[in-house]
């Protein structure tokens, strides 16, 4: 039986619209769900997603991909990349697995309340899909990394980092719940498709995809081509609603929440992204810098995308280009230092030639960064272990979740502020501002300093913030990557000087 | 006297890092305390130089015998740690 073009029926097919005749259109669409105050009413069915795709034409596809990842998985397994690969790449694949299946599944609620809520016919039609896209990219990433449980239980983390009190966790959960589940349909979209979708997932997926390829880690690669390919499609809702805002006068409110959206996101992918990329793929395979990748993927290829609304860069501009040389420096000793507290086992990745390379990368890095890390190095070598962790803890950003850092000697600094009686700490002016922005939303939080102080984690030390965030009980905590062996060097370093 | 936690910024270090103290401490004191946490951890020792205490952004530090009490520091409130 011959198919009509789908152009032919488009149209009709996602036409969902209808007028209610026994509930009120807020009834229907409550503004705290839905958003969109002060648009005109008939603008929603005006709504033109600019990816179009049918329901038989997007079950095949996602078929295909799912064929292809799985089989090329299948195919590999005998590889035994496990005890083959780098251990610094496994590490990698610990923290993305626990960081981002569990959020896929938040995701998958987020594109819900799309379907449900939002105004727009034609964005309830795609976000089904989205959907869907975020069920697949859930449970694709904890079947992929359960392969690994029986070798390693810090793989067990992928299904569990989410639900536990690890600090990483905590930011994690703050970040998502702030941007992605806790605002009205309009809002989210602008936040978590737009700005964090568009932006960061291509970072995560495409600037690690190339590593995972050149680290002989073709599953993993191929698994996140596969994801990014359906979120380079639902990232793309909430262009029209930006649209829409724009020609309506409320260019404002768009921009503000895009500068909010797109620091967080920036600052969360220190972590996810940023670490990993100057630290533990291994020397031999990286791509580029996470420096090199942001310019790249963010201040090049995402500001083009705003500059064709008629958008702004963020208003911190200047303290973003700044940060990118330096935060994920701070974020990387810390996570080091305080390596118990990680379900994944850190590489140090600050062996003599990894030096070298960092300081090209990062000017000025040995005279800064580099001073610390001669201090943990002098300790480590000497088999002053204990020296090396920290009996404290660091102070925590009320927004970011993240421990407050800065290059030694230069840019750290408290940024406080008394709100109610109670004091709040930053990690940056443009954390700060997001706060004062809207303190209602952020104000009853408690970090993880806070939940210290308050007397939530008993014993009060470093063995009872253990404990609270699971380490030990849930799954093994952190350690060096690579068994301390890249101190070798230094060691021998040690033995000729005498 | 009681027990107060402080941010403390050691000059040199990467992270600002939890510090309680007691109200009756001397500054002397406060910076003993902190640099338990920050020199020859992430902070290379310099014992010739003496330590010192400043609110974070002030010229000058408190005297060395001042107390947290005298000093009017309040919870987590930030204070610098430096070799003089």
């Amino acid at each position: 039986m011959a198919l009509l073009e789908r152009a032919q029926w488009y149209d009709i097919a996602r036409s969902t619209e209808w007028a209610p005749r026994y509930v009120t259109q807020d009834e229907l669409f409550p503004p705290e769900l839905s958003g969109g105050e002060g648009l005109p009413d008939e603008i929603w069915a005006t709504y033109d997603e600019p990816y179009k795709i049918s329901y038989r034409e997007y079950v095949d596809i996602q078929r295909q991909k799912d064929a292809g990842a799985y089989s090329v998985k299948a195919a590999l397994e005998r590889a035994d990349l496990y005890n083959k690969a780098d251990p610094g790449w496994i590490s990698i694949l610990k923290e993305h697995y626990a960081a981002v299946a569990l959020v896929e599944y938040g995701a998958s609620f987020q594109e819900a309340r799309f379907v449900r809520w939002s105004k727009a016919p034609g964005m309830r039609n795609m976000a089904t899909f989205g959907m869907l896209d975020e069920i697949r990219h859930g449970q694709i990433q904890l079947f992929f990394p359960h392969e690994y449980v029986s070798k390693d239980r810090q793989f067990e983390w992928s299904h569990a980092a989410m639900w536990s009190d690890n600090w990483v966790a905590l930011g994690a959960r703050h970040f998502f719940d702030d941007v992605m589940m806790t605002r009205d349909a309009l809002s989210t979209s602008i936040f978590a498709n737009f700005s964090f979708e568009t932006g960061f997932t291509n970072l995560q997926f495409i600037g690690l995809s190339g590593d995972a390829a050149k680290a002989g880690d073709f599953t993993f690669s191929k698994l996140i081509q596969s994801i990014q390919s359906d979120e380079a499609r639902h990232a793309q809702l909430g262009t029209p609603l930006l649209q829409m805002l724009i020609e309506n006068g409320q260019k404002e409110q768009a921009q503000k929440k895009i500068d909010i959206a797109f620091w967080r996101s920036y600052r969360l992918f220190t972590i996810l992204s940023g670490i990993p990329m100057d630290y533990y793929v291994p020397l031999g395979v990286r791509e580029a810098s996470f420096k090199e990748f942001m310019e790249e993927w963010i201040v090049t290829q995402f500001m083009r995308s705003l500059e064709d609304l008629g958008l702004s860069k963020p208003w911190y501009w200047d303290i973003f280009l700044r940060d990118i040389s330096e935060h994920h420096h701070g974020q990387h000793l810390g996570t080091y230092s305080w390596r118990p507290t990680l379900w994944w086992d850190p590489a140090a990745g600050v062996s003599p030639e990894e030096r070298d390379w960092l300081e090209e990368k990062y000017p000025g890095w040995n005279d800064t960064f580099g001073k610390v890390w001669d201090v943990l190095i002098d300790n480590m070598a000497n088999g002053r272990m204990d020296r090396t962790v920290p009996g404290t803890l660091p102070m925590v950003c009320n927004v970011s979740q993240l421990p407050i850092v800065g290059t030694p000697s230069r840019t750290l600094r408290d940024i406080s502020l008394v709100h109610e009686g109670r004091r709040y700490h930053f990690a940056s002016e443009v954390d700060k501002w997001i706060f004062q922005d809207d303190p209602e939303r952020y104000r009853h939080h408690k970090n993880l300093v806070d939940r210290f102080l308050g007397g939530d984690i008993q014993p009060a030390d470093l063995g009872g913030v253990l404990e609270y965030m699971g380490l030990g009980t849930v799954g093994p905590g952190g350690e060096d990557a690579h068994g301390f062996a890249w101190l070798d060097s230094y060691r021998k370093q040690l033995a000729t000087a005498g | 006297m009681a027990l107060i936690p402080l941010a403390a910024h050691f000059d040199g270090d990467f992270v600002l890092k939890l510090l309680p103290v007691d109200t009756h401490h001397t500054m002397d004191e406060v910076a003993a305390a902190a640099a338990a946490n920050s020199v020859g951890i992430h902070v290379a020792d310099q014992p010739e130089r003496t330590m010192r205490v400043r609110k974070q952004g002030a010229d000058a530090p408190y005297e060395r015998t001042d107390t947290v009490e005298k000093a009017g520091l309040t919870p987590t409130q930030c204070i610098e740690i430096y070799f003089e």
